[in-house]
């Protein structure tokens, strides 16, 4: 440039002394241009385009000189007086500073103000010459992407969302606060393998999905994981997965977004087993209604049909036969309402308060109650059960439970084989299980299965069968949470499973 | 119409196997009739009589819930029975149920579905359907 102008010595006069090209700068390449003492703050002057810029049309103009100061911020002029001053004693500093103005309409100009001290001679003069370029767009496009930024993060840190990626071989790359402090760990989860924090049993659900992933990049796809949350519990997130292409087109990484589902899944269980405790009463309602038909019916068909015959009996001698199947007739249906008395006793009480009980010590009690058939029949007992295995029970059902079952095996003992009865009991993740095992006569189950545990159901040409003992039982059994099963092979023995549900 | 023969009564209720031999006895005009209180021994006599072809029964009236042998295996086990002469079977039950009354009626072996008292409408209705049987 300088050699430019040494080459065009009257271009340079024009530009250091021609006004028109001296106006022609200040008007186009400023907002505003700016004088102020600096040995008299108080006294300044500013040109047109600053007025312009601030909103004043040229006869809107204040009169007054010293007007300019009222449009700047006190607080930014403070801060230009000190630029300005410390420019004055190291002519080497650059003065650049934004001033905040108050537009004529009330809103704030940002003028980035680049100055040059010009200092007089002897001291006696000293002029801050400044150019004003408004910043009021740039400002306000720094404040809206401050406000975006600011928006994000809080997004991204919200307090119900986890988000995080990871890289292709699914090693962390990002975390929001909320994952880490939901899950108690350190920002320097960075890094490591996020298949590790998923519990062992759903990892092979995370790499399907992960696959999906590499397969369909753009397509979110879902799944729910469950993590051990810091206080130990397991918690059930919801996750959408989705892959983030690199430039090639290939994955680099995968944005997973979750959230719990701890709540809903629990609310879920629990309505799922409402349903079937509902499902299994409405079951339970629908058998009672055919046994009342059935049994009370068949009943009341007899008394019947007994009065009528006995009305109609010529002979003194069939008059006594009628009169005493009425007297026996009579007996059953009320042996029938008290056996149907029972079960509607269990099914109404769902809720009877539980009690931790020693499972040998009942075991014993229901075997001594026992004790005499078991001897007259010379049945072997073995027990193993640990006399400190603790069940929590309706200890009255617990009683019938082991009573029932223990009396079918010595009712339906084999008759060509010394026969015995072996109770076991073991603890599993679940709680306690009881089998009793016999040698006795056995039930055919593939023709009986469907039918074992129903109400008058008898599967032995027995005399005294009733057929709802081991209804009673899968009922006992059931309204504790637990479950039963039988095993059985005719002329081999039977088996019969209890699981015992402890926590409920 | 000839004088029927034999009828078998099926039921594991002593009483009402009792109740049920007197009135058919009487009403039905049975000359004898033999109770049976499980459905194997049934059968099992049933298989004898249609192998030797003697005493076959004219009619069988079968209850439906008895143990050993439900009511309906024993009409599966019937209907593979080779049969010289026809055997009607009644159903008399105390069951209420829909489905049972349903379900009777895709066995062709089964001429009658009963409830339980066999009082004089049944009575009545049985007659008919075993002249009308009889006839065809």
């Amino acid at each position: 440039m300088s050699t430019f102008i040494e080459q065009h010595p009257e271009l340079a006069a024009s530009i250091t002394q021609n006004s028109v090209i001296y106006d022609f700068l200040q008007n186009s390449l400023t907002d505003g241009l700016w004088y102020w003492n600096l040995l008299s703050p108080t006294e300044g002057w500013v040109n047109a385009t600053f007025w312009q810029t601030l909103g004043y049309a040229a006869d809107q103009v204040p009169t007054d000189f010293a007007a300019w100061r009222a449009c700047i911020e006190p607080i930014d002029l403070a801060a230009a007086w000190q630029q300005a001053e410390a420019c004055l004693q190291d002519p080497t500093l650059r003065f650049d500073l934004v001033l905040r103005c108050t537009h004529r309409q009330g809103s704030p100009v940002w003028l980035r103000c680049r100055a040059i001290v010009l200092r007089g001679d002897s001291d006696r003069t000293a002029w801050l010459v400044g150019a004003l370029v408004d910043v009021t767009k740039e400002k306000h496009r720094e404040a809206y992407a401050q406000e975006v930024a600011t928006h994000y993060s809080s997004i991204l840190s919200n307090q119900s969302v986890y988000i995080l990626k990871t890289d292709a071989q699914g090693n962390y790359t990002y975390v929001n606060d909320f994952f880490c402090e939901r899950f108690g760990w350190e920002h320097d989860l960075i890094g490591t393998s996020s298949l590790l924090s998923i519990i062992e049993e759903d990892r092979p659900k995370c790499l399907e999905v992960v696959m999906q992933c590499f397969q369909a990049p753009e397509v979110p796809h879902q799944v729910i994981l469950r993590k051990p949350y810091r206080d130990g519990s397991i918690k059930a997130n919801h996750w959408e997965f989705k892959g983030l292409l690199g430039e090639g087109g290939e994955l680099v990484e995968i944005l997973c977004v979750g959230y719990d589902v701890t709540l809903l899944l629990e609310n879920l269980h629990r309505a799922q087993h409402l349903l079937d405790v509902t499902s299994q009463q409405n079951l339970r309602l629908q058998n009672f209604a055919y046994i009342i038909s059935h049994n009370i019916r068949s009943h009341s068909a007899n008394l019947t049909s007994l009065v009528q015959l006995l009305a109609e009996a010529k002979s003194k001698v069939q008059k006594t036969m009628f009169l005493q199947m009425l007297t026996t007739s009579t007996e059953q249906l009320a042996d029938t309402i008290v056996n149907l008395n029972d079960i509607v006793t269990i099914n109404n009480n769902v809720s009877k308060p539980k009690a931790a009980r020693s499972l040998k010590t009942d075991i014993d009690k229901a075997l001594e109650a026992l004790s005499v058939l078991i001897h007259q029949h010379n049945i072997s007992v073995e027990v193993d059960v640990a006399p400190t295995l603790i069940v929590t029970v309706v200890p009255a059902y617990l009683d019938s439970i082991l009573l029932n079952l223990i009396s079918n095996a010595v009712k339906y003992r084999s008759l060509d084989r010394p026969a015995f009865i072996r109770l076991r009991a073991q603890i599993n993740p679940m709680g306690v299980v009881l089998t009793v095992q016999d040698n006795g006569r056995g039930i055919d189950l593939v023709r009986y299965r469907s039918k074992l545990f129903g109400m008058y159901k008898t599967f032995h040409d027995n005399e005294d069968a009733r057929g709802v003992g081991l209804f009673i039982t899968k009922n006992q059994v059931e309204a504790m949470q637990g479950t039963i099963q039988a095993e059985s092979e005719v002329g081999v023995g039977s088996t019969f499973t209890i699981q015992f549900h402890e926590s409920a | 119409m000839k004088v029927p023969d034999l009828a078998y009564v099926v039921e594991d209720d002593r009483i009402t196997a009792v109740i049920t031999k007197v009135i058919v006895k009487k009403e039905l005009c049975f000359r004898a009739v033999q109770t049976f209180s499980n459905r194997q021994q049934a059968f099992d006599q049933l298989k004898v009589a249609v192998q030797k072809g003697a005493n076959v029964p004219d009619l069988i009236l079968l209850d439906l819930n008895m143990p050993l042998m439900d009511g309906w295996e024993f009409l599966d086990a019937f209907s593979t029975l080779a049969l010289a002469q026809r055997i009607r079977v009644f159903i008399l039950t105390s069951s209420i149920q829909p489905e049972d009354a349903e379900k009777a009626t895709h066995y062709k072996e089964v001429k009658g579905y009963f409830s339980k008292p066999l009082g004089k409408d049944n009575v009545q209705r049985m007659q008919a359907l075993l002249s009308e049987v009889g006839a065809a």
